[in-house]
């Protein structure tokens, strides 16, 4: 087993000179991209190198406190992102997004690093970090896809669900297909990719625990154990973010209040 | 004796803030096809709305059969006070789906769409030809509007609230359709309350409630 070859200063010196390639191909073919490439480039060297030394103090404090309050964090940014990325808005949808991430990235990332992975302690930033990471990034797809797909159902589709209403309908009856709607919507992308894994592509995880000179078939289970943990927290991260933003639309009156639905946010 | 179905009051304003109408209360006595009139922008299908609660009311009381109904059993209202809406609104799906939806909710579970009737139905208003499995988007609108009617009329609450139900037939289609409306309101434990563009059909109502259009005067 080949072990982790060190890169220094004098190879990502190497690796920027295809960057600077990419630039001159920009340059040459007058794409006009040669700018945002180079602060493209740049933000890729501040934001890793940032992140590269906060993780490394994470890591040396080991304290559980720090631990849980990056988690916290990463999921506010994540609710931010998310409720940013849908056309339509409403009051509150940032807290909505917030806390379906926050509950399903919590839930699922905790059996992950608690019972599959069986982490010790149940902090271990090297671990626990990464893989809620990455809960984190798909399921903020997975909510945002779904709640851009409910809010426009309800705007466009609004008369069918007021159809259903004159003929009764509760308020689970009348917001049954938009949520349906919402969270197939939000659940397409890892759907595909996990068809799609090992065949079209490789997966990035799978990939950098190779490359850090894991056995093949090792990282193979921890890509398994990826790719069904973020399919477990898009579909519950999906899932209750329709079912808050429906209660904001509908009450237990089931009138539907579409003079809630915002364009602008 | 107090009316069978019996709401209010209600008010509204347009979107300028106007007002359309203020504290208007609804009573339609059993067996009675009322007729709601009004010029239009007087807010009829507002009234319509607000009356089966598909819009935010406040401090109204609906009463239907001497039974009062609070704002959570609005879906229970409703499934008795039942709206066939302006311009046919249909669920993307097959004709089928479209007349058994409601059979199928909480509030309709016990109860079966009886598929004579259906049939029925659909004869008297001319679409009997028409097979189940036919996709709601290849109708034409006039189709729609008789489907709707159908629908309301196979689910058969104690009210139908009726909100232009005739628009895009033509004379024929528009006699029958309102024979089957006349039928329905006239039967024991049944009402209708509509609104019609049709004055000649709209004359042959039991009573009609005006709708006074305040047009062009500033609000209070």
């Amino acid at each position: 087993m080949s072990s982790l070859i060190e890169l220094g200063p004098l190879q990502l010196v190497v690796a920027t000179l295809l960057v600077v390639a990419a630039g001159v191909i920009s340059l040459v073919l007058r794409l006009g991209i040669g700018r945002r490439l180079a602060v493209a480039a740049v933000r890729t060297v501040i934001q890793l190198g940032l992140l590269g030394l906060i993780l490394e103090r994470v890591f040396a404090l080991r304290h559980p406190v720090v631990i849980v309050g990056i988690l916290v964090l990463m999921t506010i940014f994540a609710a931010r992102e998310a409720a940013s990325r849908t056309t339509k808005g409403y009051r509150g949808i940032m807290l909505d997004a917030w806390l379906a991430m926050a509950v399903s990235c919590f839930a699922v990332g905790g059996v992950v690093t608690q019972m599959v992975v069986g982490v010790e302690p149940w902090y271990e930033p090297q671990y626990v970090i990464p893989l809620i990471g990455m809960i984190l990034g798909n399921s903020l797809t997975g909510i945002a896809l779904g709640l851009d797909r409910f809010l426009d159902h309800l705007s466009t589709r609004h008369a069918e669900i007021e159809l259903r209403l004159a003929y009764g309908a509760s308020r689970r009856e009348a917001l049954a297909a938009p949520l349906q709607d919402a969270v197939r919507t939000g659940m397409v992308p890892i759907i595909n990719a996990m068809a799609a894994a090992g065949i079209v592509s490789l997966p990035g995880m799978m990939t950098g625990q190779i490359l850090a000179g894991a056995p093949p078939l090792q990282a193979v289970a921890y890509q398994i154990v990826v790719m069904f943990m973020i399919a477990a927290a898009v579909a519950g991260g999906a899932m209750l973010v329709v079912l808050l933003a429906g209660r904001h639309f509908m009450g237990a009156d089931a009138v539907l209040r579409l003079d809630r639905l915002g364009t602008t946010k | 004796m107090a009316p069978f179905l019996s709401a209010g009051p209600f008010s509204a304003r347009n979107g300028e803030g106007r007002e359309l109408f203020s504290r208007v209360t609804i009573d339609v006595d059993e067996k009675e096809l009322v007729m709601l009139d009004g010029p239009s922008g007087s807010g009829k299908s507002t009234l319509l709305r607000q009356l089966v609660g598909m819009v935010p009311t406040s401090d109204v009381t609906r009463v239907l059969a001497a039974e009062t109904y609070s704002g959570l059993q609005l879906p229970l209202w409703r499934s008795k006070v039942t709206l066939v809406a302006q311009d046919a609104p249909m669920l993307a799906g097959t004709v089928g789906e479209n007349l058994g939806f409601p059979f199928s909710q909480r509030c309709g579970c016990d109860r079966k769409g009886d598929p004579q009737r259906r049939a029925e139905l659909l004869e008297a208003v001319g679409l009997g030809s028409i097979p189940g499995d036919r996709e709601i988007g290849t109708l034409s609108g006039g189709e729609r509007h008789r489907l709707a009617l159908v629908r309301g009329l196979l689910w058969n609450p104690p009210v139908l609230i009726v909100d232009e139900p005739l628009s895009g037939l033509d004379e024929d289609a528009a006699v029958s359709c309102f024979e089957l409306l006349v039928d329905f309101a006239h039967c024991t434990g049944h009402a209708l309350l509509c609104v019609l563009h049709d004055r000649a059909l709209g004359a042959k109502a039991d009573r009609r409630i005006d709708l006074v259009g305040n047009h062009g005067e500033s609000p209070p």
